[in-house]
């Protein structure tokens, strides 16, 4: 079975095939989005809600810290850029850069009250502080506008050296949400990938051993909830330019619930495209079963229920066992003596 | 001055002394062991020394530098490494990469965001020379969690070495293992003794006996002998105590 | 200071309902050894089952039904007093077999099992019960404005806090005077002894949650005249329910209680200052708790803490 502490095989080929498919089903979505009975504003929320559960894949699944509060960085993003339009300019970077930073900045908030817990305190702990984020949203009707949101908030034309976009259409915002989401996915890999990301996978593992190899544990467990939390931030921005308004129900234990469970579903505690996939069942079921019956919501908790106790590899899991048995028995049976590559790895 | 020493250390948990008024010093260069009963305070002996817990009272010192109440993981990074009795390996990586997290060399890149890991010639030789002392080259790229038992053992001790402790400090490495298995064991510390200064804690009267050269019997929270193996042995304290009966036999 | 004594009438009707939920969260986390997030679901659940059976909506236009909605609101009342907790005690039954595959596995599992279900009762309240705010039809005879020391507080308030100190009472009485509830209290403290000892893990593991999620249920019905009744209940119940027993320490049936009293008096008399913030102060108030002193006010190393 798949694991996130998997070393990728050093074969450029296999390592860059899933990011180019990702990058064309993206630059073409425009035309077969439409042939599967989808819209173009759909295409905006998925590549939306990929960066949020990408980046909280990095904290959930490859730090093995369980955060059930972090829709309250989507909204904190998301009100930052509105705010940013409405108080200090209609840009779109800056109101970007100020989602990214107002979120992390809040990450770095929280998480260096949290950091030094474990378990079950850290994942209530995040359900408070998601709580009071979404109830402090909801009361502070000056800056927030309350239960009745923030409105009103501009796209920004996109500027870059000198020639200008605009982002009115909703074409032109999926292609802009379409590349931060190629942005988050090289950034995330590398990271993923790095010394730092392997510690970070170490501390999931076996956070004693990873102390007594030497390692400021807190740390390292901070930086990741920082880091998930800019990138929910940039979500966030984006989701505010999308909606053109932000409401503090992103902040709920409801939506910081869906994230996990699409990470989860879609495999994102054995595999990198696991949350990729989870975001796209978790729409799929929405608008499509969505449209048969009220309860669609109700069907997918049931089904995250059942994963949990019967599949927590999620659909990556499935599809890579699936994938094996397509392969044939020889496959299945060892990826430990399979021969190495030049450089000693395993293919 | 030793090496390390620790002085008049007490640790209580509760209303239960585990440690009382211990001291042990042990030398460069050598294999110190640390025997006793069940429940006598060696392995709460060992996580004091080791940083996991503070000791109530008392001092520690490597190379004369006080690391009594530090972190573990300060008091990792000044040299001081330690093999579990209860395995604690990262099961999910391969081999190579449990022994790589423990290099100072990999380390010293923990803020590396965007660099790579498996690329860099220098940090999988490090790893693999670890890996060749303790006989592990051929599994090095299997994950964790498929090695057998005797692996296991060998590849804790590796993480240990890593390190490239000052002194390393093995608990009970012989545990579970087989007679053969604790001969390659007994073989592999022969090897690495003349590299590293190492404190044991052991239950196999044999195996220790066979290779330290000065050991400390505790019991009751309390060193109650020490000495040479020879000079246990003919020690009538240990030999009463069923613990000489055993290996002087 | 005398302004302050409705405020703190409130804090303690409020410290005793809070305490009910508690018992059975900790009984559950005793000797289960698991935190259930949907704990607070179960509460709302027992509530939302005694809006039905209230309201007769259950029986529709069958004779029965017109029969029940003949009978006197203080029997019917009553009885879903009753018929309520046993129904959540049903659902919290059937979370539990639910639970039982993670048991083996790491807590993560169990962890996101009961906040999936969390979300999942939720929904299904949404669904069965619609998304606003409900009331509950309670009897006259404890509904109404009653005159105490000087100003108006509510008699419905008095009944509260009275029907769960004897339901406190009820349960310790339970734990104390019963061989189920020596057992209980035994695998709070030790289920690998109780399991030598020859009793039937799974089976007790099965009752204790039953009568934990009765215990929630019961306070969810009792809480509706005071917090109101909405599908979100739920969620705002589990944040005090554990932190309480963090503050209480883990298994102790007085610790529960007493925390349980700190807390709603911490509720009640922010409410005199800052009305609308007295349910984020309870959020506060585990950052501020189970950030620096994790322990709780009786310092055992728990379970939780794996």
């Amino acid at each position: 079975m798949i694991s996130l502490s998997d070393i990728p095989s050093r074969s450029t080929v296999r390592h860059w095939v899933p990011i180019a498919v990702l990058a064309l089903a993206l630059a073409f979505a425009p035309w077969w989005l439409p042939t599967v009975g989808l819209y173009q504003y759909l295409g905006i929320e998925i590549t939306i809600w990929m960066i949020f559960a990408l980046g909280f894949n990095l904290l959930f699944g490859y730090a093995g810290l369980h955060s059930f509060g972090h829709g309250a960085y989507l909204g904190i993003g998301a009100y930052a850029f509105g705010l940013f339009q409405q108080q200090v300019a209609v840009s779109l970077w800056g109101g970007l850069a100020a989602a990214i930073f107002a979120a992390g900045l809040a990450g770095a908030v929280v998480g260096a009250f949290i950091s030094h817990r474990r378990g079950i305190y850290y994942a209530l702990l995040t359900i408070a502080f998601g709580q009071v984020f979404w109830f402090t949203s909801m009361k502070l009707h000056g800056i927030t506008g309350g239960e009745d949101g923030l409105l009103g908030i501009p796209r920004p034309p996109l500027t870059f050296f000198g020639l200008e976009f605009s982002l009115r259409d909703n074409l032109a915002l999926f292609y802009l949400s379409a590349f931060c989401l190629l942005a988050t996915v090289l950034i995330l890999w590398r990271l993923v990938h790095s010394p730092f990301g392997r510690v970070l996978q170490a501390l999931r593992q076996n956070e004693t051993r990873a102390r007594f190899a030497g390692y400021e544990v807190w740390r390292f467990k901070w930086a990741a909830f920082v880091i998930s939390a800019m990138f929910a931030g940039l979500a966030g921005g984006l989701f505010s330019m999308a909606q053109q308004s932000a409401y503090p129900d992103v902040m709920s234990l409801h939506q910081s619930g869906l994230i996990v469970m699409m990470v989860l579903v879609g495999g994102g505690l054995v595999s990198f495209w696991g949350p990729v996939f989870g975001v796209i069942l978790y729409f799929v079921t929405r608008d499509v079963l969505g449209g048969i019956t009220e309860t669609w919501l109700l069907w997918f908790g049931l089904m995250f229920m059942a994963m949990v106790i019967l599949r927590p590899e999620g659909l990556a899991g499935m599809f890579h066992l699936a994938w094996n048995r397509l392969r044939g028995a020889r496959a299945v049976s060892t990826p430990l003596t399979s021969e190495p590559d030049l450089a000693g790895r395993k293919t | 001055m030793a090496f390390f020493a620790a002085r008049n250390m007490h640790k209580r948990f509760g209303s239960r002394v585990v440690l009382e008024d211990i001291s042990l010093a042990f030398e460069k260069g050598q294999v110190s062991g640390i025997m006793g009963p069940n429940g006598a305070g060696k392995t709460t002996c060992f996580h004091v020394l080791t940083g996991l817990h503070k000791p109530d009272r008392g001092t520690i010192e490597l190379e004369g530098v006080s690391i009594a109440g530090l972190p573990p993981q300060r008091i990792a990074r000044l040299g001081v490494s330690r093999s579990f009795q209860i395995m604690n390996l990262f099961d999910d990586s391969v081999v190579i990469e449990n022994v790589m997290l423990a290099l100072p060399e990999f380390r010293a890149r923990r803020l590396d965001f965007l660099g790579g890991v498996f690329e860099r010639g220098e940090l999988v030789d490090a790893a693999m020379n670890v890996l060749e002392q303790v006989g592990l080259t051929h599994r090095a790229w299997e994950r964790a969690t498929s090695l057998s038992y005797g692996e296991r053992r060998a590849l804790e001790i590796g993480v240990a070495l890593a390190a490239q402790p000052k002194i390393l400090f093995l608990d009970e490495p012989t545990s579970g293992l087989g007679t053969e298995a604790t001969r390659g064991l007994a073989t592999l510390i022969g090897r690495l003794r003349e590299r590293y200064t190492i404190v044991m804690i052991e239950h196999d009267m044999r195996f220790l006996f066979g290779l330290a050269d000065k050991i400390s019997v505790i019991h009751w929270g309390q060193v109650i002998a020490e000495g040479t193996p020879a000079e246990l042995q003919a020690n009538k304290w240990v030999r009463r105590s069923a613990l000489g009966e055993a290996a002087g036999a | 200071m005398v302004d302050l004594l409705p405020h703190i009438l409130n804090g303690l009707t409020l410290g005793l309902l809070f305490a009910l939920i508690a018992l059975g969260f900790t009984m559950i986390v005793g000797v289960m050894e698991i935190i259930n997030l949907a704990h607070g679901s179960l509460f709302a659940l027992g509530a939302y089952f005694a809006l039905s059976m209230l309201g007769g909506s259950w029986f529709g236009d069958t004779a029965f039904g017109a029969w029940w909605l003949s009978l006197s609101v203080e029997t019917r009342y009553v009885a879903a007093l009753f018929v309520g907790p046993l129904l959540a005690a049903i659902a919290g039954m059937a979370l539990e077999l639910c639970l039982r595959p993670t048991y083996r596995k790491a807590p993560l599992y169990g962890l996101l099992l009961t906040f999936g279900a969390a979300l999942v009762i939720e929904e299904i309240i949404r669904l069965g019960w619609g998304t606003g705010e409900q009331n509950l039809a309670i009897p006259s005879a404890i509904n109404g404005p009653v005159l105490v020391a000087g100003f108006i507080y509510s008699k419905y308030k008095f009944f509260a806090a009275g029907f769960s100190l004897l339901a406190i009472v009820a349960v310790w009485l339970f734990l104390e005077k019963t061989p189920y509830g020596a057992i209980i209290k035994a695998g709070a403290h030790d289920s690998e002894m109780v399991r030598a000892l020859g009793y039937d893990l799974s089976k007790l593991r099965l009752l204790v949650f039953g009568f934990g999620a009765a215990l929630a249920g019961l306070a969810g019905i009792v809480m509706v005249p005071i917090w109101g009744l909405r599908p979100h209940v739920g969620v705002d119940v589990v944040i005090p329910a554990f932190l309480i027993i963090v503050m209480g320490g883990i298994g102790s049936f007085w610790g529960a209680v007493a925390a349980a009293l700190m807390v709603g008096l911490a509720v009640g008399i922010t409410g005199a200052y800052a009305g609308a913030w007295a349910t984020m102060s309870m959020y506060i108030l585990l950052i501020v708790v189970v950030g620096f002193r994790s322990r709780g006010l009786f310092g055992r190393k728990s379970v939780l803490e794996n």
